[in-house]
């Protein structure tokens, strides 16, 4: 009884706080919005008997993924243009295919869910468990995971170097006096 | 699910109790602050309000009281309010999985003929006992970044939103090396529950299967560079001399919160406040044995959970101490400089220490 | 127990409005914040999938996917960023060279 109370409202809010997300015309409070409703899958993955995943969501998407959207949004500052919208016929179309296809995804998804009966072994999802498994099975894809976000990091500080000039031909202009 | 009445009046009295200890750190440590920077500077401190300044909170409290609340022109109006919750929340819930004595037998309680209590429960003195205890500490600390991100944007004011970057950068640059420095620990636990990090603590350090010197098997001695990294990333977590860039009162004139008065001033008081209780009772429970009195075993038995929470208790007021000592001592560094540190010097040696950790480990060492 | 259709449900309700959200925004660094909730609804539904059959194969799937879409963050904002330092503006509908 108390699950299905924490269940619908923790649903509610992460629906309420994604719909924030998508029609509120500010960044800023569609970030703090999006990091609420992360927050309420969290829960949901608490519920799911999944704690350790869901210490991860919040470590990562809200604590990380989150904060790096905020920086950008404040440092580029753009809450002062209102965003323009799009043409009425655009909106109007993306909300009905978008609702259309979010009804009919939920009826056939509570249609046919679930086939395969429970299985009847207990679920283990304690850090030692996803651990050993992890360096068993998953080895490989791991370390390309971590090959990948290294690949990340350097492109994302490759796209984002403003020009650079080497030392002694900024020296070499200074000496000649030519405007920079 | 089914609630046992008794387990949740046990966990109200916890909540309770914790949560006064919690809210009480703010004016003992104004206090403490005060008082100690004026030993250190060689002048008295405030010693008018009421017998060595000890009324000087309730001055202060009664000062942000009466000031005017308002909200600076073309600011958001509802982030700038709400930043000072985002400030206090992670202070306040991360003290839920930190233990703060030994689990004890409640006795049997007979009063006026009545059997108020039938004995022979086990009393955790934890909140929350998850079994990914220090990971709930990760992911609720690391939320303490949006109430200094929203403050210092919602302020409407290019120093607010300045101090804001820098401070942000910097929390979660050492919020790496803080998780880092703690994995060690985590290592020679074998569990991410704090109540297993605590237990492995108590007794004497064997070493090669031999007690020597009777040195109390605590955390911090086979770690000692985990425990560097570890206060370092502390201080720069809770916006701590040397790495006050979030007020950084020379520079940024209030950093953040300079836009901020009254009660939402004083709540990011608070949370500045509570967050260091909060860091230093992680600190004493992962690298100073948390409850355990060094040098003997408690019995399971109230007087027992007395003196531990008493030894805890001591152990955290002593590193608050040293919080306040450090803050008044060293100078503030460069921005760049701290940074640079951050990542270079700071991360390389917790994953030094990991190492370490795991050869020890190996070995059989731990 | 909360039955595994009702935990799916949600995840097609969230899914649905990431797309709502990339189809009807303007703003590039909106499109981005629904597809990252799009991206999360998904792992709702391993999550769910992985209690129903007591699998683990479903929590590492997530755990990889966190940290992809990690990676894809920081890269997307980057780009983000040199586009603003090119046009001045975030839009997308005004990353149109490709017409001249």
């Amino acid at each position: 009884m108390f699950e299905i109370v924490v269940f619908f409202f923790f649903a509610v809010v992460a629906v309420a706080f994604a719909l924030m997300v998508v029609l509120h015309r500010n960044p800023v409070v569609g970030a703090i919005s999006l990091v609420v409703s992360f927050f309420s899958l969290a829960v949901m993955y608490v519920l799911l008997d999944a704690p350790f995943m869901a210490a991860l969501q919040v470590i990562i998407y809200a604590g990380a993924i989150m904060v790096l959207f905020l920086f950008v949004i404040m440092l580029l500052n753009l809450q002062h243009e209102p965003e323009p919208l799009n043409r009425p016929i655009q909106r109007f179309l993306g909300y009905f295919a978008g609702s259309a296809f979010g009804l009919t995804l939920v009826y056939y998804v509570v249609k046919a869910g679930v086939t395969v009966p429970r299985a009847e072994v207990p679920f283990l999802s304690d850090a030692h468990t996803i651990g050993v498994r992890m360096f068993e099975a998953y080895i490989f894809p791991f370390e390309m995971v971590s090959i990948l976000l290294l690949a990340a990091i350097v492109g994302a500080l490759m796209l984002t170097q403003r020009e650079v000039v080497r030392r002694d031909e900024r020296l070499a202009d200074l000496e000649q006096e030519k405007p920079r | 699910m089914a609630f046992d009445p008794t387990d949740v009046a046990l966990t109200i009295v916890k909540i309770a109790l914790v949560l006064a200890i919690t809210l009480s750190i703010t004016p003992v440590m104004v206090w403490v602050e005060r008082r100690g920077s004026a030993l250190i500077q060689d002048r008295p401190g405030p010693n008018r309000v009421g017998p060595l300044g000890l009324l000087q909170s309730l001055a202060d409290a009664l000062k942000f009281i009466l000031k005017e609340d308002f909200v600076p022109a073309q600011a958001h109006r509802w982030l700038y309010t709400l930043a000072p919750t985002f400030g206090l929340l992670p202070a306040v819930t991360t003290v839920a999985v930190i233990p703060f004595g030994r689990p004890f037998v409640i006795p049997e309680l007979t009063l006026f003929g009545r059997t108020w209590f039938e004995g022979g429960r086990l009393f955790e003195p934890i909140i929350a006992d998850v079994e990914i205890g220090i990971l709930l500490i990760f992911a609720l600390a690391s939320l303490a970044v949006y109430g200094l991100a929203m403050a210092g944007w919602a302020s409407n004011n290019k120093f607010s939103l300045f101090g804001a970057i820098r401070a942000s950068a910097q929390m979660i640059s050492y919020e790496l090396a803080l998780a880092l420095a703690a994995i060690g620990v985590l290592m020679s636990a074998g569990s991410l529950r704090l109540t297993d990090v605590v237990w492995r603590q108590t007794g004497n350090f064997v070493l090669f299967g031999v007690e020597w010197l009777k040195i109390p098997a605590w955390n911090v001695f086979p770690m000692v560079i985990g425990f560097i990294v570890f206060i370092v990333a502390a201080f720069a977590e809770t916006n701590r001399l040397p790495f006050d860039f979030a007020e950084a009162e020379a520079e940024l004139v209030a950093g953040y919160h300079t836009e901020y008065s009254s009660m939402k001033f004083a709540m990011f008081f608070m949370a500045e406040y509570m967050a260091m209780g909060t860091i230093s009772a992680l600190t004493v429970t992962l690298f100073f044995g948390g409850w355990d009195i060094p040098w003997w075993s408690e019995p399971a038995t109230f007087a027992g959970f007395l003196l531990s929470a008493l030894a805890f208790l001591v152990k955290v007021s002593l590193l608050l101490f040293v919080f306040v000592w450090v803050r008044w001592t060293l100078p503030r560094l460069k921005y760049d400089y701290l940074m640079r540190i951050g990542w270079k010097v700071f991360l390389p040696m917790a994953f030094v220490n990991i190492l370490i950790v795991a050869i020890l480990i190996a070995m059989g060492w731990i | 127990m909360i039955p595994a259709t009702w935990f799916l449900a949600l995840s097609a309700i969230l899914f649905a409005i990431g797309v709502i959200g990339v189809l009807t925004r303007r703003n590039g660094i909106t499109i981005f914040m629904s597809i990252e909730l799009m991206v999360n609804a998904v792992n709702l539904t391993f999550i769910t999938y992985a209690r129903e059959w007591s699998s683990t194969h479903g929590l590492i799937f997530v755990f990889f996917i966190m940290a992809i879409a990690a990676a894809e963050a920081a890269v997307g904002l980057a780009i983000f960023i040199a586009l603003f330092r090119h046009r001045e503006t975030i839009d997308v509908d005004e990353a149109n060279l490709m017409h001249w």
